[in-house]
């Protein structure tokens, strides 16, 4: 049996939880795994101290692991996470795989801001809904999303995708303000509606949307087509979970080109009704 | 202060002194170097060990309002380098502009206790001394930016050479600067008003003034000279970073016509003309400037190495820093200040296999390499515009290590160093050259006497480091760093958190410049003249160096 | 009015970012009272005319009066004690209170952040975004042509402004004053600052970033959808005006407010006026400002920056600082109900912060240091009765163009100065903790940010 975390003890200042990736567990036993060291506020504590940890964990660090409780407040779960899996029963704090390069993470429940910011490749799954800051570059950076797939069910804040430059951002319900906002490449794609000013600043890249939206007005419309990439992005997304409709399978798009203030490189594609 | 330390078993480089390399005790009483010291004092057992003076650099951006825009527009640069608090030592964050804390424990931790920074306004005096007193260990100062000062101009222009010399020493002294700075001379008045023009040569107009470079420098070459200052002018020449720079260089350097001036970061300006089909691309000119330098004993320099890697480009020189904003990627800070100064600050990253960034770090390395006197060619990267200073152990080894240098050039872009000299070279750098040029040299042309050195009566600044072939290895982290006679760093951790002085100048005038100075505020600054003199307050802990008057007055 | 009289001149006023230094007081001293402000305007001189000195005890703990000693003791346990504690406010303090403010957070493993949070901290992402060029004062002053105000009300939050440095004074190439510029005003809405302007724009609300983005299309030489007009109230003609103006003045200047950078787009509406300005100098010079509320909040800003490397809501819980807006800044915090005890300085966020914050403050124990009874220090575990900086506290602000000024107080203050007292708590604190507090976890790279 692979380890599993249930939250015990509810922290009542942010817990900073870096330890729990597949890397660090590899091979312990639960009694080990409650040993390793937690920065709870402004000091260290035992993961045991706030966990029940039973199992044992698998070996390697390919291995899978649980966590269960209201986990809103503990943060960097899945830091830089090269590969294995992390399933998660309940909400979750701030920066949930920040930077990973590999693995995959599972949130059956919402997510805090800053999901994947700066990752370069896996995948993340939040069945419910997730913060501001999704798949973004950190402040003052250009670069956010490197590579790797973010896929939310619910809704998302404001900046999804800022700054990406690889991958794919899949929002399953409305996007805040900001979605793929100075965006070098990759592809953002909103079955529910986008927020303002969505792609501003944006060189290169996609941002898809089931719903009329209102362009910056340094956005051009270009034409209409069914692209065939589109086509098999969404079975893919549909086979993921997302509820992909036929129409939007099989839908034309209409192609708006920007944005003029950058590179006019980039993309929003918007479904015909 | 009153403890005292013998220092003994250490290869000692003193080259102030004559001292190559000698085993012998070194003796630290109440601060200072002494002859002896009681049998009680504590011993530092150095066998295997170099001692020399603390390091000096003549030449850094450490303080003040521009680095502090640099280290704000920065945040992605600070998070991967942070700087843990100990129990006695304050945190902070790193990269290329590090937090003041952080910028002085990572000094102290090379060895350096020392460290000039090179371009302050006037009017951003307060702020530079409020970080300086924030900076730990190290003993600092400032270099005020006169080179573009509207009011200076006017009275040159007005040929009223006494009150421009008068004018030029109350501004030193109201702002407690060490030395006066040029940079781009004339540039700021038409990149501020003529639509972000530059100067392109000594001899054009500068805006509305009846002025040019040419007579600018000399002007403030001659003031400087008369008030006698433990360090002259230094000068940021023109048409820095252009390709065919160095034949501005070297009529700069002519100006001086056997005066002392010192020539900042002149990598920066020692850039002959185009080479082959390319328009921009530029050949080495460091034979020629190391040439004029070596021919010349008026005039030193340090190099402003340029060492591959992330930099901050920062800058007096406005519209330098615009015309590299284009390779810098997205951000550009440009800061103006009323009737003294620009400021362009631009992030940077120089890489080998470009050939401009392998050029200008074979040209750094050429000056170095081509210098016959070490004490007037002296170390820097003009940190962090060529470099940080984190990155001085590994140009040490570059310096010291044929080899390394070798295995590093055989990397970067070919064609550039094809069209450098640095093929030829073959010299290899000493530890007493080492110790002359990140110690004694810099000292000297400062005019710290009791720094640089281990003579009896020196500041008791050290360092031991442990020998060893890795060189970058070994100058990178000092076993023990003693400040004024403290034991600050043992066993390469620190012990104790220590504040070092304000090294400053307070050259004296005719105190009826001010009526000439203040109706100028009056009318065109903001602040009052009444409010703009530094008071003591912001050098709590400083030592004014005199002026050759004022030491020979001093004098019995 | 006694004979007791005393002139202080050139002192500073502390009211709003402008920070005069021209202030000619009047200080009857037997009264403790300001009685003349030469050149100070509405605002300054009601608050040199209003400061007096109130009857307060110096501290009170858990509502009963105490000696600073005691408050000092309390305060230290509090913060020793805590595990994510906050330090907050400092924009109304000297620089010398801030610096051992951060200090404090830094030994302690807190957080500090400043009113930068609530005000221009959008304009401070913006910054790390794109950068900016900028000015001292004295250059709109000397040289400004052309000077746009975007998303403020300078005639009655910053006065002169208008008439000290950026519209009507004489400068050195602007030797007619205002004569000599061209005055624009960008706002929702019209305000007594708006007949100052030659140009006016009023923008429908919330739609100041598009205006700036086809401003900055419009200045590349880019097609700009003529919706512009429905969507932002200012139509394509306009905007193509304006920017022949901008391009050919000889220097221009922006001046944005909070109308700009507290409205939906925040950072991005900073941000696309900064990136403007940026554009712009590819023609002509330009330099653009953040017109900043408090007397000292410029001084915040640069003293957390140039101690931590970054401007507000930093972090030093693993150790070191951390940034990152949304998580480490105050509001949210609060709201979120993550911080254990905070420290304010200066500031009544009892009075202004949004209800779930409010809520948390009630909570956990607040120590607070003010001049004046507040909100806050009325639910504070520990309150301090300070004296007032610029009036009877010198020390270091900074005016809103980072140009640090000493200050010149008037008269002294029975009450201590919020840097003696966060003195002796950080040296107390400092006793309980046996130096600083230093978590025994490494740095980890991906949880830097
Ligand atoms: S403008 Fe501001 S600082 Fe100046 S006098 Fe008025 S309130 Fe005071
Ligand atoms: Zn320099």
């Amino acid at each position: 049996m692979s380890l599993a975390f249930t939250l015990r003890t509810p922290p009542t200042v942010p817990l900073e939880a870096e330890v729990l990736t597949p890397a660090r567990l590899a091979g312990l036993s639960a009694p080990e795994a409650a040993k390793l060291s937690v920065v709870h506020g402004n000091e260290r504590a035992d993961l045991g101290e706030f966990f029940q940890v039973q199992g044992t964990a698998d070996g390697g660090g390919a291995g899978e692991f649980r966590l269960t409780g209201d986990l809103s407040r503990v943060k960097h779960v899945g830091a830089g996470m090269a590969d294995g899996r992390i399933v998660i029963h309940g909400s979750v704090g701030m920066h949930l795989g920040a930077e990973m390069t590999g693995g995959e993470i599972i949130v059956e429940g919402d997510a805090a801001d800053w999901v994947g910011p700066e990752m370069t490749g896996g995948r993340i799954v939040i069945k419910g809904n997730a913060g501001h800051m999704v798949g973004a570059a950190s402040r003052g950076s250009a670069v956010g999303v490197r590579g790797g797939e973010i896929v939310v069910f619910g809704n998302t804040g404001n900046e999804a995708g800022h700054g990406m430059r690889r991958g794919l951002v899949a929002i399953g319900g409305d996007a805040g303000d900001f979605a793929g906002v100075s965006m070098l490449a990759g592809t953002i794609v909103v079955l529910g509606s986008l927020g303002w000013r969505a792609g501003a600043g944006m060189r290169r890249g996609s941002i898809v949307t089931m719903h009329p939206v209102e362009l910056l007005p340094t956005f051009s419309y270009a034409c209409t087509y069914a692209p065939l990439y589109l086509r098999l992005l969404l079975a893919r997304l549909r086979r993921l979970g997302l509820p992909v409709a036929d129409a939007q399978v099989s839908g034309r798009y209409q192609r708006w080109s920007g944005d003029a203030v950058e590179l006019n490189k980039g993309e929003v594609l918007i479904l015909e009704a | 202060m009153g403890s005292s330390l013998r220092i003994v078993n250490g290869r000692v480089y003193d080259p102030a002194n004559g001292v190559d390399g000698e085993v012998r005790d070194v003796c630290i009483r109440d601060g200072k170097i002494a002859a002896d010291a009681p049998p009680d004092a504590k011993r530092i057992d150095a066998a295997g060990m170099v001692v020399m003076p603390g390091g000096v650099d003549i030449h850094c951006h450490i303080a003040g309002p521009k680095v502090n825009l640099a280290r704000k527009v920065q945040p992605e640069d600070h998070r991967y380098d942070v700087h843990p608090r100990t129990r006695v030592t304050r945190s902070g964050t790193g990269g290329s502009v590090p937090s003041t804390f952080a910028t002085g424990y990572r000094y102290a931790g090379l060895g350096y206790t020392t460290a000039m920074e090179a371009a302050v306004t006037p009017l951003g005096a307060r702020h530079a001394l409020e970080e300086l007193h924030d900076t730990p260990v190290i003993d600092k100062g400032f270099y005020v930016l006169v080179g573009n000062n509207v009011l200076l101009y006017r009275l040159l222009q007005e040929g009223r050479l006494e009150e421009f010399r008068n004018a030029l020493a109350w501004w030193i002294k109201v702002t407690k600067a060490y030395a006066p700075k040029l940079v781009n001379p004339g540039g700021d008045e038409l990149w501020k008003g003529q639509r972000n023009a530059n100067i392109t040569s000594l001899d054009d107009k500068i805006g509305p003034f009846e002025l040019t470079p040419r007579k600018v420098i000399a002007g403030f070459i001659e003031a400087a000279t008369a008030l006698g200052l433990p360090h002259p002018v230094h000068i940021h020449c023109n048409n820095l970073g252009h390709t065919g720079n160095v034949a501005t260089t070297l009529e700069t350097m002519r100006l001086a016509e056997g005066r002392r001036t010192h020539f900042a970061h002149v990598q920066f300006n020692s850039y002959g003309p185009a080479a082959g089909k390319s328009q921009t691309n530029p050949t080495s000119g460091a034979r020629e400037i190391a040439e004029f330098v070596n021919t010349h004993p008026n005039i030193s320099a340090d190099v402003g190495a340029v060492m591959f890697g992330r930099s901050t480009i920062m800058t007096g020189d406005a519209p330098l820093a615009y015309m590299l904003r284009q390779f810098g990627g997205t951000k550009w800070v440009n800061a103006d200040t009323e009737n003294e100064s620009g400021c362009g600050i631009v992030p940077f990253t120089y890489q080998d296999r470009v050939y401009t960034n392998a050029m200008q770090w074979a040209v750094g390395l050429e000056l170095f390499l081509l210098s016959q006197d070490p004490w007037r060619m002296v170390f820097s990267t003009d940190h962090p515009n060529g470099g940080s200073f984190v990155t001085y152990p590994r140009l040490i080894r570059l310096l010291m290590d044929r080899e390394f240098r070798k295995a590093r050039m055989a990397e970067v872009n070919q064609k550039a160093l094809d069209r450098s000299g640095l093929r030829d070279l073959s010299r290899e750098y000493s530890l007493n050259e080492i110790a002359i040029v990140t110690r004694a040299g810099p000292a000297r042309l400062l005019g710290l006497t009791r720094k640089g050195q281990l003579g009896v009566g020196a500041d008791a600044d050290v360092t031991i480091y442990e020998e060893d072939p890795d060189k970058e290895k070994m100058f990178s982290a000092p076993r023990y760093v003693i400040k004024d006679g403290e034991l600050i760093i043992e066993d390469h951790e620190f012990r104790v958190d220590h504040e070092g002085r304000l090294l400053h100048v307070a050259p004296d005038f005719d105190p009826g410049i001010e009526q000439v100075i203040e109706p100028f505020f009056e009318d065109f600054y903001t602040i009052r003249f009444a409010n703009y003199a530094v008071d003591d307050r912001y050098a709590p802990h400083h030592e004014i160096i005199p002026t050759a008057p004022q030491a020979a007055g001093a004098r019995p | 009015m006694s004979e007791n009289l005393k002139f202080v001149p050139h002192a500073t006023c502390t009211f709003c970012g402008c920070v005069c230094d021209d202030m000619d007081l009047t200080v009857d001293m037997d009264e403790k009272r300001i009685t003349k402000a030469e050149n100070a305007c509405v605002l300054g001189k009601a608050w040199f005319r209003e400061h007096g000195i109130e009857q307060r005890p110096y501290a009170l703990i858990g509502g009963r009066e105490a000696t600073t000693a005691e408050g000092v003791e309390e305060a230290a346990q509090i913060l020793a004690r805590a595990r994510f504690p906050l330090i907050y406010g400092l924009s109304d303090t000297t620089c010398e209170a801030q610096r051992v403010a951060v200090a404090i957070a830094d030994m302690i493993g807190g957080t500090v952040d400043t009113t930068t949070s609530v005000c221009h901290g959008p304009s401070g992402i913006a910054f790390e975004t794109v950068g900016e060029s900028t000015a001292s004062l004295g250059e709109i002053k000397n040289r400004a042509d052309m000077v746009v105000f975007w998303g403020g009300n300078p005639a009655e939050a910053h006065p002169r402004l208008f008439s000290r440095y950026a519209v009507t004074p004489k400068g050195m190439y602007i030797p007619n004053g205002r004569k000599d510029r061209t005055v624009v005003l960008v706002d929702v809405r019209r305000t007594m600052s708006t007949p100052v302007a030659d140009i006016f724009l009023r923008v429908k609300p919330r739609s100041d970033f598009e205006v700036l983005w086809a401003l900055r299309a419009l200045v590349k030489g880019r097609r700009v959808d003529p919706s512009i007009e429905r969507r932002t109230g200012v139509s394509l003609a306009v905007l193509e005006d304006l920017v022949a103006r901008m391009k050919s003045c000889r220097y221009g200047a922006f001046l944005f407010g909070m109308g700009l950078t507290m409205t939906r787009g925040r950072h991005f509406n900073s941000g696309a006026l900064l990136a403007l300005t940026t554009d712009l100098n590819e023609f002509t010079h330009w330099v653009a400002k953040p017109v900043r509320g408090h007397g000292n909040v410029t001084g915040a800003d640069n003293v957390v920056s140039w101690q931590t490397g970054f401007p507000f809501g930093v972090n030093f819980s693993r150790g070191y600082p951390r940034f990152n807006p949304g998580e480490f800044t105050t509001v949210d915090l609060l709201a979120r109900g993550e911080t254990d005890a905070i420290l304010i300085l200066a500031s009544d966020p009892a009075a202004n912060f949004p209800k779930a914050a409010i809520e948390h403050l009630k909570r956990i124990p607040v120590i607070s240091l003010d001049p004046k009874t507040t909100l806050t220090s009325q639910l504070a575990r520990v309150a301090f009765t300070t004296a007032t900086y610029g009036i009877n506290v010198g020390g270091t602000v900074y005016r809103m163009d980072d140009v640090a000024i000493t200050l010149r107080p008037a008269f002294e203050s029975p009450y201590p100065s919020d840097e003696e007292i966060l003195s002796a708590i950080r040296d107390r604190v400092r006793a309980l903790l046996g130096g600083n507090r230093v978590p025994a976890v490494a740095p980890a790279v991906a949880a830097a940010s």
